[in-house]
């Protein structure tokens, strides 16, 4: 076994009913514990790239393998080990769950069907609220909180199965200046720990004081993938960008 | 079953008829309402409707092929309401249009050669004139759905929450979701013949309406909506009976004025004072 791998062969993924793929023959390896941030324009296909790893959509063409296991065979097997948080969520404030309920299920795939939560799962679902600085909104309903909290809440949901991987959609999107770099600090300290960590973001402010690995996708394809500093994240994509002769 | 509460052996039947079929309706209608599947579940149990006008007009067992119409309705829909966009509001439209047709001309056309005793039970529903079979068959399926929301408690759960997050989290979503269709077709038809094929989906979808104004946790609408739907249905069918007015409409408008109050005295949507 790999844990904590991705390794994409010529994938292709289309969505059912369009004609053409989405994400065309992409080919790329990550390392357990990297931190991979991807970039690119509105429509790039960053969403469809997080949900071929984790198996959630047909992949048409090419082979990926994620934690060793085949994603087109073992998709529910590959999500136990990956976590992904989504991009577009709304929860209705009405909804009859709390921040505790929701950070648990993160924990019911991993148990599967007819076990119960038990000490140690509820354990985990605690301990990864402690580490969001969450564990106060436990009892309060997710609905009632603003896009911030409840993005956070997602996250814990999240690290609570203990991933080997974790995916973030646009994970910023909802946070104000100072919670990035909390949440991106929490995001650093899990890829230290070994935890592979693969981010869709737009800004690039807020990113690691550490190596991370850039991709760049455009059309459907990676443009650009290179390593470097946090801080100079920013400057390479904006070099990117004005040296394309389309 | 419970002749020992009722002596009168026809209240009796109806109203355990009444209980079982709204007991099995509203335990799945609280997953269909909180999975925003309602229109699912109508277009189905019109669907059940219209498998069973057309059984019946050509002698076969009405319950057989409502089930087999549901079915095959929910094998349509199923596979349409699994993509993430759902662009199946006009397809619904035109199901729902199609499965009324039908139904409606096989009983009218029933009531035009005068075979139309089991067709206007189709429309309306009828509690008096039941075989014992379909009440055991009844407090099977109610039996069943309880089971299946005991055991799959937390996935069922997790998919009422956000079913692409349920996904992720590595929760086998298809095999619930597929068995849910299965059960929704079996209670919905079962339940037609008991409260009709017009007034079906108000046993599917009112009584988990109800209880969302006042549960806060899914334990609680899994709780109280078969709990509402049980009271109001015996006692619609214990005083329609008494009073010889229809059961089922008498049963269906009951619960519609029950749920207008609750969304009146909701505390969910009470504003505090001095805000
Ligand atoms: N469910 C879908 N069905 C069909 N096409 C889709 C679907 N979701 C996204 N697309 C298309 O795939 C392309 C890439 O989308 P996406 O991966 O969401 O881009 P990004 O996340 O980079 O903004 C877009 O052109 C979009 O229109
Ligand atoms: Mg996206």
């Amino acid at each position: 076994m790999t844990p904590g791998t991705i390794d994409l062969a010529g994938v292709s993924t289309a969505y059912e009913g369009s004609d053409l793929p989405v994400i065309r023959g992409i080919s790329f390896s990550v390392a357990a514990g990297e931190f991979v941030v991807v970039g690119g324009p509105n429509g790039a296909g960053k969403t469809t790239l997080l949900e071929t790893i984790n198996g959630m959509l047909p992949i048409t063409h090419g082979r990926a393998t994620v934690c060793g296991l085949d994603v087109a065979a073992s998709g529910t097997g590959v999500r136990t080990k990956v976590g992904y948080v989504i991009q577009n969520f709304a929860f209705d404030p009405l909804a009859p769950f709390t921040v505790g309920n929701v950070v648990i299920m993160g924990r019911y795939g991993i148990l599967g069907y007819g076990r119960q939560p038990g000490e140690e799962d509820h354990r985990m679902a605690e301990e990864a609220m402690r580490l969001l600085g969450i564990e106060d909104l436990a009892d309060r309903s997710i609905g009632k909180l603003s896009g911030g909290q409840q993005q956070k809440v997602l996250i814990a949901h999240n690290l609570a199965k203990k991933p080997e991987i974790l995916l973030l959609d646009e994970p910023f999107s909802n946070l104000d200046l100072f919670t990035r770099s909390f949440v991106c600090d929490i995001l650093t300290g899990i890829a230290d720990a070994g935890c592979t960590v693969v981010m869709v973001s737009h800004a690039f402010d807020a990113l690691p004081d550490r190596e991370v690995r850039i991709l760049a996708m455009k059309d459907g394809m990676l443009s650009l993938d290179a390593r470097c500093r946090g801080d100079e994240v920013e400057e390479k994509i904006r070099n990117l960008s004005g040296s394309v002769h389309a | 079953m419970l002749e020992f509460l009722i002596p009168n052996n026809i209240i009796c039947h109806a109203v355990e008829a009444m209980l079982f079929a709204s007991i099995a309706c509203s335990v799945l209608g609280v997953i269909i309402t909180q999975m925003s599947i309602s229109s699912i579940g109508f277009t189905m149990t019109h669907a059940a409707f219209a498998g069973a006008s057309v059984g019946i007009f050509f002698g076969v067992s009405g319950t057989a092929t409502a089930i087999l119409a549901s079915l095959i309705i929910a094998a349509i829909l199923g596979p349409l309401s699994e993509k993430a966009r759902m662009p199946t509001d006009t397809i619904l439209g035109v199901l729902f249009g199609m499965m009324m047709a039908i139904a409606i001309f096989f009983v009218s056309y029933m009531q035009y050669l005068g075979t139309a005793v089991n067709a206007s039970a189709l429309l309306f529903g009828n509690v008096v004139s039941l075989y014992r079979e379909e009440i055991y068959a009844l407090a099977g399926i109610s039996f069943v759905a309880i089971l299946f929301v005991a055991i799959f408690a937390k996935e069922i759960t997790a998919i009422i929450f956000n079913r692409k997050i349920a996904e992720a989290a590595g929760i086998r979503v298809r095999p619930i979701y597929y068995a849910l269709l299965f059960m929704i077709a079996i209670s919905v038809s079962l339940s037609l013949n008991i409260i009709g094929g017009l007034l079906l989906y108000v046993w599917l979808v009112t009584p988990a309406a109800i209880a969302y104004q006042f549960c806060t946790t899914v334990r609680g609408l899994f709780l109280s909506a078969p709990l509402i739907a049980g009271s109001v249905s015996v006692a619609g069918a214990w005083f329609g009976l008494q009073h010889s007015l229809p059961v089922g409409p008498l049963t269906a408008v009951a619960f519609s004025g029950l749920f207008l109050i609750a969304v009146l005295i909701s505390p969910k949507r009470r504003v505090p004072k001095g805000a």
